[in-house]
Order: C-alpha cells, then sequence, then structure tokens
C-alpha cells in the first residue's frame, strides 16, 4: 500500500513560509491500494493539489470522511474532479439522526459559503453513510467506527488484499476521562480500529504543555498518543493533524521529543514519522513467519 | 476483550468525574463499572468487586426491600426498566461491606445509540443512612 499525504495540518490551513516543510493544508490522505486503485482519507485543504495531478486517472473515486469538520471538507469544492461530467465521485461519511450526509455537508457547498451548489457539479457524486460493518473498496476491506471527538466522528481501518493494515484515526482524545497506560483495553476508543495496524496515522495536535488548555476539545497530546499507539501494537506511527501554531522548528523539535519519548516506552527507533505534505510512504504487512522445517 | 462501544466508553468517563455514586450496566444489565463515590458507598472498589461475580455480593450488599429481604437484582424496577429501555425511579437500602445501610434513591437512564440499547448508567442518592 502506497501512502501520500496531501495536508497534515488539524483545525484551520495555516500556510506560510515558516510551515513549508510540514506544509499548511489540512487533513487529506491518499492510499493506492497493491490492486491499482485509490483510496482517498478525508478532504481537507489538502485535496485541491491530489486533484491537480488526478486528472488523467481513474474516474470512479472513493473519499473516507472522518466527520464533517471544516478542516476535513474544505477542500471538496476545489478538487478538480467534482467538475469533470465524466468523474464519478462516492463520498463516505459518519450517519446523523438529524440530516443526511449529503444535506449535512450541502450546508457548505451551498449559498452563500459557495458558488456552486452540489446539484450543479457536473460530476457523478453521491454520498453515502459508511456501512456499521465491514465493507469493501477496491479491493480493501475498510471498517469504521466512531470514536472520541467532538460530534460524531469515525475512525478507519483498511485491510488490503495483502493483508496491510492502515489506521486512520486523525481526531481524536482517546485520553479524555481515560488514563490510557492503565485502562482496560476494552475502554479505550479507537482500540479495535488501531489493533496491530502496520500504519496507525494518528491525531497529535498538543504538547503535553499545552494540553492542559485544550482539555475535552477533542484532540490528543504526545503523550496520550504515544501511550495509544503502544497499547494497540502500532508497527509505525504517523503523527498527525498538526496544530496550526506549530512552525517547521517547532515539529522538528516535537518529533526529537516523540522519538526520545517513544524509546522509553519499549518502542523502537525509526518507528515514528512526522506527517508532513507529499511524504510518501510504502506500508506493508509483515512477512509470515517461515513454516517450520518438516511439519 | 473487545473494545465496548463508544457511548459506554464515554459515559464511563463521565461517571469517573462525578461525585454522585452512579454505576454502568451492558445492554444485559451486567455491572461493567462503578465510579469512586459508589465505590465509598458500598465500600468496596470496582476492581475490587469486578474480581467476584455479582451474585457472591449481592447477597451481603443488597439491594433490600421494605422488609430487609434481599431483591434480586433482575427484579429490580429499575433493572427491568432498562432492559425495556425506559428510565425508572425507585427505592430500596442497601448495606455496605462494613455493614452500615443506606436509603437509597435511584434513577437508572438508558443508553441508546444508533445501533440501540447498548446499557445504561445508574445513578444512586443515599437519602439516609445507618451505621453498623
Ligand atoms: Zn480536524
Ligand atoms: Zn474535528
Amino acid at each position: 500500500m502506497k501512502v501520500k499525504v496531501w495536508g497534515a495540518r488539524g483545525s484551520v490551513p495555516a500556510p506560510g513560509p515558516e510551515m513549508n516543510r510540514y506544509g499548511g493544508n489540512t487533513s487529506c490522505v491518499e492510499l493506492e491500494l497493491c490492486g491499482g486503485s485509490t483510496l482517498i482519507l478525508d478532504a481537507g485543504t489538502g485535496i485541491r493539489g491530489l486533484g491537480v495531478g488526478f486528472a488523467a486517472k481513474l474516474p470512479t473515486i472513493n473519499i473516507l470522511l472522518t466527520h464533517l469538520h471544516l478542516d476535513h471538507i474544505q477542500g471538496l469544492m476545489f478538487f478538480a474532479p467534482c467538475f469533470r461530467s465524466e468523474s464519478s465521485i462516492t463520498i463516505w461519511g459518519p450517519s446523523s439522526p438529524e440530516a443526511s450526509l449529503a444535506a449535512r455537508i450541502g450546508r457548505y457547498i451551498s449559498a452563500p459559503l459557495s458558488p456552486v451548489e452540489v446539484r450543479e457539479l457536473p460530476c457523478d457524486v453521491s454520498f453515502l453513510d459508511t456501512p456499521a460493518t465491514e465493507w469493501e473498496l477496491g479491493g480493501a476491506r475498510i471498517r469504521a467506527e466512531s470514536v472520541t471527538h467532538r460530534g460524531p466522528t469515525l475512525g478507519y481501518r483498511i485491510t488490503d488484499s495483502d493483508g496491510t493494515t492502515l489506521t486512520y484515526i486523525s481526531d481524536h482524545e482517546p485520553g479524555l476521562g481515560a488514563p490510557l497506560e492503565e485502562i482496560g483495553q476494552e475502554w479505550i476508543s479507537g482500540y479495535d480500529l488501531a489493533r496491530s495496524a502496520d500504519l496507525l496515522i494518528h491525531d497529535c495536535q498538543y504538547t503535553d504543555e499545552e494540553y492542559p488548555d485544550h482539555v475535552g476539545w477533542g484532540h490528543s497530546r504526545l503523550s496520550d498518543t504515544l501511550t495509544f499507539a503502544r497499547r494497540t501494537d502500532a508497527r509505525r506511527v504517523m503523527l498527525f493533524h498538526h496544530d496550526p501554531l506549530h512552525t517547521d522548528d517547532f515539529l522538528d523539535t516535537f518529533l526529537d521529543t516523540a522519538n526520545g519519548r517513544w524509546r522509553a516506552l519499549g518502542g523502537e527507533p525509526g518507528q515514528l514519522t512526522m506527517a508532513s505534505e507529499r511524504l510518501e510512504l510504502e506500508v506493508s504487512a509483515p512477512a509470515p513467519a517461515p513454516a517450520p522445517a518438516g511439519a | 476483550m473487545d473494545q465496548r462501544p463508544l457511548e459506554l466508553i464515554l459515559a464511563r468517563n463521565f461517571l469517573t468525574g462525578l461525585s454522585t455514586p452512579a454505576f454502568l450496566v451492558d445492554e444485559g444489565g451486567s455491572i461493567i463499572f462503578y465510579n469512586e463515590a459508589a465505590g465509598d458507598l458500598l465500600a468496596i472498589s470496582f476492581e475490587e468487586f469486578g474480581q467476584k461475580p455479582a451474585e457472591e455480593w449481592s447477597g451481603a450488599i443488597g439491594p433490600f426491600g421494605a422488609d430487609g429481604k434481599p431483591i434480586p437484582i433482575e427484579e429490580l424496577p429499575t433493572t427491568q426498566a432498562l432492559r425495556a429501555g425506559r428510565p425508572a425511579h425507585g427505592n430500596f437500602r442497601i448495606r455496605s461491606l462494613k455493614g452500615d445501610e443506606h436509603d437509597i434513591e435511584s434513577t437508572a437512564l438508558p443508553i441508546v445509540a444508533e445501533g440501540g440499547q447498548e446499557g445504561g448508567m445508574i445513578f444512586f442518592w443515599p437519602t439516609a443512612g445507618r451505621g453498623a
């Protein structure tokens, strides 16, 4: 599975010369599955850049939205394939008793916030609630489950046909009211989604020092992200959803701190990555243990 | 053990922060958590309680009716209401493991999420107590 980050920022785009290396665009990750199909995770402003190069690619596009906060849907209206009649786009997202997914997204893609309405888009677009049970897209098995954030929010577990598993939980505060080091695993939000993932892409918006001013805002501090990753046995971890105040230099230092803490928790060097725009990773499941000789 | 539904995880987090004695039950009505205030009232922490089947404790703790006889938890109006997906309010007496007795007013609220009922929260309001 190939992973490419198009937007790693949380909350609001944060462009500027001091943000150039990690990038200022909000959440969007492209997955190329081993069968050749593509899945897009979230449609923050990063999806605009993805759409530019997407012109000649497959006309069928699946976008999996974690939730409808603006930093996860703002790029939809600027995603070039939406403006092509040959595109067929399916947008998956959390259900709500209040209104359909189409109606809720339509509040953003409509006047006065938008110059176009959903029905005016030339592409064939459909909006689907994520199923309660695992389903299949492009040969991969997808599981969506609610996680602790503010408002209905999903995390995704994507298992490719070769067994590689990626977990994406962009906005998550599993440590809210729950001491993650000691609490039983059945009480940890997102545990089943993240268990033994080959790559866990996870919220790491705040330092431990910043967190006390943001308790209950729906995001993780570093120590909770790392403890969550250790408890769930993630093989690799990508720290994601950077705070808009965190500059390149700040994030460099933050990664050093994270690596130190990770080792102290028993993690191995090289397992942590700081998400940055256009970062590409090849993710694979561990090779199966060789069968015992003579068995 | 599989992860609990998110709504029960959030309910546990919420109850943990309360000073009102409160219990969390699963969809079958079994106690899956109670907070420190409830532990104070019963004189046994949830961690200790959780290590034995509920029947072993209920004879000692109660609840008891006005006649002093134990009421099976399954027969409490609150339990029955929860199982039927309704809120309920009721009275009974409990005895802590230290032997002191408390008259309790109890309110039970079902936790219903998109997939149906996942459990319930039961709050205890001690109205009177007597030392052993
Ligand atoms: Zn976000
Ligand atoms: Zn959010």
